[in-house]
């Protein structure tokens, strides 16, 4: 990777449009492979990993340019392990129970992952510096085993989505060795893909990177489902690793970043919403 | 008057939105009839999720003519499926906007001084462009149109960073950083979408190129974990490297160049100071960044011989570096700096570079890119930020206008930047999406 900026762009941008601000520079302490995260719209800030530190990184939401995170979670306390290919690679904030979830993968690089536990960490929000996580959700019942697993959190319906060869959806306090209440997966789901997931709490939907593009559940799907709805991006627009989602209730649509094509796409989705 | 045509135009649109009601409603009533048996259960009605309102036909309010859409993409709403009927609704219609730049991205350059050609490297669209060495693009003028362009499928080129150019017989050779984990190579007048002429398997995360003509290695530096591995030069397929540089006495952090002295026999390479080992909890930290030197034949677990780094060196994201063998000087692309630095090869510890190219006449915007033209004395630069590559003299200092410019896009382009967008994040109360690399 080139240039591992996060740029903020208008959401009527198009093609050519240059972003309105950028985070980048050494004292962001921003790397590579930032492959999920999270805007918090009640604090204002944007939670988001730094991979190849093992890092935990918190901006203001009005960062522009070269600026510091105003908290930065790192060092052996916090038992962040990764990212042998890219164990680490995602992190999500659960503004309303002020905590962050970080996902912990195997990797897998070479054929050899990290050695550590598949699971998810949970921090304090305000945690900063050397600090251990709140709880922990690992173990063989979790069913998470995965070299990059996915979190979503859903804090109307207090639940955490997890993808992780399927979706997972614990009670979102779950820790330790933890059966998932529900676990969708089967030939009927269509496969999922390695990027992103989120949850559209209001309506109970959970939307998640497929195997051709997007794909929609609800919150209490079970078992192998066919999702809801399905968006194969590919099919439509050439591009394949449709992996980034952000959903926009306002205006009706979903956005969605094409890896491999190096663009962004909206598409209207009026159905989600209404 | 007025008020009669606007008195017309409100009937029409009540009536409009009524037709549209009674149609919708009578296709809703109508679904159930042109079901067929088929033994299995089928969608007959679409019930509420627990959290959320019946599905059915958006009510009059919702279809305002500025808010709904459909009429642009020629079809309609798609139902939801549901577990009961095993279906899915599909979405089909085409995105409404996309975001992304449809210029050039140059990541990194190199001169065939054989033939004056220009090599830059195209991160955005996955491509080589080749351009005369003596190319300038008028002030006034859009954009160079390349000689050549080696793009598509077959050339397996994959978010491209590190470019070198055999003095021989002008093969170029491309890494490719990120989904390809490959380099490739091509024959110098190649062009279009062709396979390679060769393929070496490197490991993921490669980022930048050199070669050691004479004793014909080349050398891979990989971001993370960070690495050099050296290879034959001829090396193919599955090769293994000849040796490799790696481990936490090197020092080696997000590797992103790489310059071989073969003069005094050194390796020099630019980190970014992020450290860890993935397989330890908790070892992350971050450095400033740095230059570590060598020697040229080190392998595993070496310390460096020394480093430059500090806060006077200047450095903030150090890209491609390039060495000049008759004079030593070492040139570093220093991406958020918009600047060129220039230490010495000898250099060591806090040190300020002995030149900087650097300000508003340079036309440097985030550079990542720089080649060393010692045959006609040139240093070329290719700016990651606004398509373009700028040619100095090689003793150049200071707020100087570059020699000539190739760029492939205006003179006030601004580039987006991407590379490799994976994620999104939607800030609400600015009405701004978040995209990072």
């Amino acid at each position: 990777m080139t240039h591992p900026q996060i740029a903020a762009f208008a959401r009527e941008a198009k093609e050519n449009q240059p972003p309105v601000r950028t985070i980048e520079g050494q004292k962001t302490l921003l790397s590579r492979t930032m492959h999920g995260f999270s805007y918090d719209p009640i604090h204002d800030e944007i939670v988001v990993n730094s991979p190849l530190s093992q890092a935990i990184l918190t901006f203001r939401g009005a960062v522009n340019g070269e600026e510091a995170p105003l908290r930065v979670i790192q060092g052996p306390k916090t038992r962040i392990l990764g990212m042998g290919y890219a164990a680490l690679s995602t992190v999500t904030a659960d503004p309303v129970h002020n905590e962050i979830f970080l996902p912990i993968g195997s990797g897998g690089y070479r054929g050899e992952g990290t050695g550590g536990p598949q699971g998810v960490l949970v921090f304090d929000r305000m945690g900063n510096g050397d600090v251990a996580p709140k709880r922990m959700l690992a173990g063989p019942d979790t069913q998470i085993r995965n070299s990059t697993p996915q979190v979503a959190v859903d804090p109307i319906h207090n639940l955490l989505v997890v993808k992780s060869n399927g979706l997972l959806i614990f009670d979102r306090a779950a820790e330790g060795n933890t059966k998932p209440l529900r676990v969708i997966r089967g030939p009927k789901t269509g496969g999922f893909g390695g990027g992103q997931i989120t949850v559209y709490a209001e309506k109970g939907l959970i939307l998640s990177n497929s195997m051709d593009g997007w794909a929609v559940w609800s919150i209490n799907d079970d078992g192998d489902v066919a999702p809801r709805w399905r968006i194969p991006v590919k099919q439509i627009t050439g591009g394949g690793q449709n992996s980034g989602i952000a959903v926009i209730p306002k205006h009706k649509e979903i956005m969605i970043a094409s890896a491999l094509q190096n663009r962004v796409l909206t598409f209207y989705f009026p159905e989600l919403f209404d | 008057m007025h008020k009669k045509k606007t008195s017309v135009r409100r009937a029409n649109i009540a009536v409009g939105v009524v037709l549209f009601t009674v149609v919708a409603c009578l296709s809703l009533f109508e679904r159930p009839r042109v079901r067929q048996p088929a033994g299995y259960p089928q969608l007959v009605s679409v019930q509420d999720f627990p959290t959320s309102p019946d599905w059915c036909p958006p009510p009059a309010s919702a279809i305002r003519a500025d808010t709904n859409l459909f009429s642009a993409f020629g079809n309609g709403s798609v139902y939801a499926g549901s577990p009961q009927s095993g279906e899915t609704g599909v979405i089909t219609r085409p995105p409404m906007r996309t975001i992304r730049d449809k210029d050039p991205i140059y990541s990194a350059v190199a001169v065939d001084t054989r033939y004056d050609e220009v090599i830059l490297m195209d991160n955005n669209n996955w491509g080589l462009r080749v351009f005369n060495r003596l190319d300038n693009t008028p002030p006034d003028a859009p954009f160079t149109e390349p000689k050549r362009i080696i793009a598509g499928p077959e050339t397996d080129i994959q978010f491209n960073n590190g470019v070198y150019i055999d003095p021989q017989n002008g093969d170029i050779y491309s890494v490719e950083t990120d989904t390809g984990d490959k380099v490739v190579v091509f024959p110098r007048d190649a062009k279009g979408n062709i396979k390679p002429a060769r393929i070496l398997a490197t490991p993921h995360r490669g980022f930048a190129l050199a070669v050691d003509e004479e004793k014909q290695e080349l050398f891979v530096g990989v971001q993370y974990p960070p690495e050099v591995a050296v290879y034959r030069k001829g090396a193919s397929g599955n090769e293994k490297p000849l040796r490799s540089l790696q481990g936490e006495s090197t020092r080696l952090s997000d590797v992103h160049g790489i310059a071989i002295d073969p003069k005094n026999k050194l390796l020099y390479t630019t980190n970014w100071g992020h450290v860890s080992d993935y397989r330890i909890v908790g070892t992350g930290r971050i450095e400033d960044p740095s230059i570590s030197v060598y020697p040229l034949n080190a392998e595993g677990d070496t310390s460096p011989l020394r480093t430059i780094q500090g806060p006077k060196t200047q450095m903030d994201w150090p890209a491609q570096m390039t060495i000049d063998p008759e004079t030593g000087d070492l040139y570093v692309a220093n991406d958020i700096g918009h600047s060129v630095l220039v230490f010495k090869g000898t250099d060591q510890g806090n040190v300020a570079p002995r030149r900087v190219i650097k300000g508003n006449r340079t036309g440097l915007m985030n550079p990542s890119g720089v080649f060393v033209d010692s045959k006609n004395k040139e240093l070329w630069v290719s700016n990651f930020g606004n398509s373009s590559a700028d040619v100095f003299p090689l003793n150049a200092d200071g707020n100087v206008a570059p020699l000539r410019t190739i760029r492939s896009a205006p003179s006030n382009k601004v580039s987006l930047k991407f590379g490799k967008v994976e994620a999104l994040a939607y800030d609400e109360g600015r009405d701004q999406v978040w995209v990072p690399n």
